[in-house]
């Protein structure tokens, strides 16, 4: 299974799909930075991340899946510093034979960084 | 045995500083190093039972025991995507 994470200060361009022959599915999600943070206006959130911990963890996250699914491919971009409202913060790509493995890994991944991976938030206001 | 202990996110708030020296025995555990820095940092003891620990790069429960040299983070509940 191929691999690529990418934690960047940067906007996240657009990418045309990795694709290999066998893969029928590609399946993407954005992460998007919400106008209101407990109930009140924001302007941006700003993400720290444990750099270090945060690649390592998302490793054990990649293993898990490449146990689980025949997955092809994961891409994933996590912003750092500060991202402005309606910009992406999350890029995922996976990318696999069907489409089951493919949304099954993505919320899999998701859920898994949700609870492991160091990186918080704080808002802009 | 001297362990550094790393504060992440709003904990360095609580703790005004980005990390600190801790001095423990030998054979002494991450649930024991806890205590002893919630002694130290008294705000962090609010977020007692929902700081995450741990050591190097990985996870690890209280009953960890710790090594000369480790090196501790301790973190609120984390907020990635």
């Amino acid at each position: 299974m191929k691999t690529q994470l990418t934690l960047t200060p940067n906007p996240i361009p657009k990418s045309p799909p990795a694709m290999a022959d066998g893969m029928g599915a590609v399946v993407t999600f954005h992460g998007v930075v919400r106008g209101t943070e407990d109930g009140e206006s924001i302007t941006a959130i700003h993400y720290e991340a444990n750099e270090t911990m945060v690649r390592h963890q998302f490793e054990l996250i990649f293993a898990a899946i490449e146990n689980q699914w025949p997955v092809e491919s994961i891409r994933l971009v996590h912003r750092v510093g500060e991202v402005a409202v309606n910009e992406t913060s999350l890029w995922v790509e996976i990318t696999s034979p069907h489409r089951a493995e493919a949304f099954a890994a993505c919320q899999f991944l998701i859920d898994e960084m949700k609870a492991k991976v160091p990186i918080w938030k704080r808002a802009v206001r | 045995m001297k362990i550094t202990v790393k504060f992440w996110s709003y904990f360095r708030d609580l703790t005004e500083c980005d990390e600190t020296l801790i001095k423990i025995e030998e054979g002494e555990t991450l649930g024991n190093l806890h205590v002893t820095v919630m002694t130290k940092f008294p705000k962090l003891a609010k977020m007692k039972n929902s700081t995450l620990k741990a050591v190097g790069v990985d996870y690890q429960t209280d009953d960890f025991v710790l090594s000369d040299g480790d090196e501790v983070s301790l973190f609120p509940p984390v907020q990635g995507g």
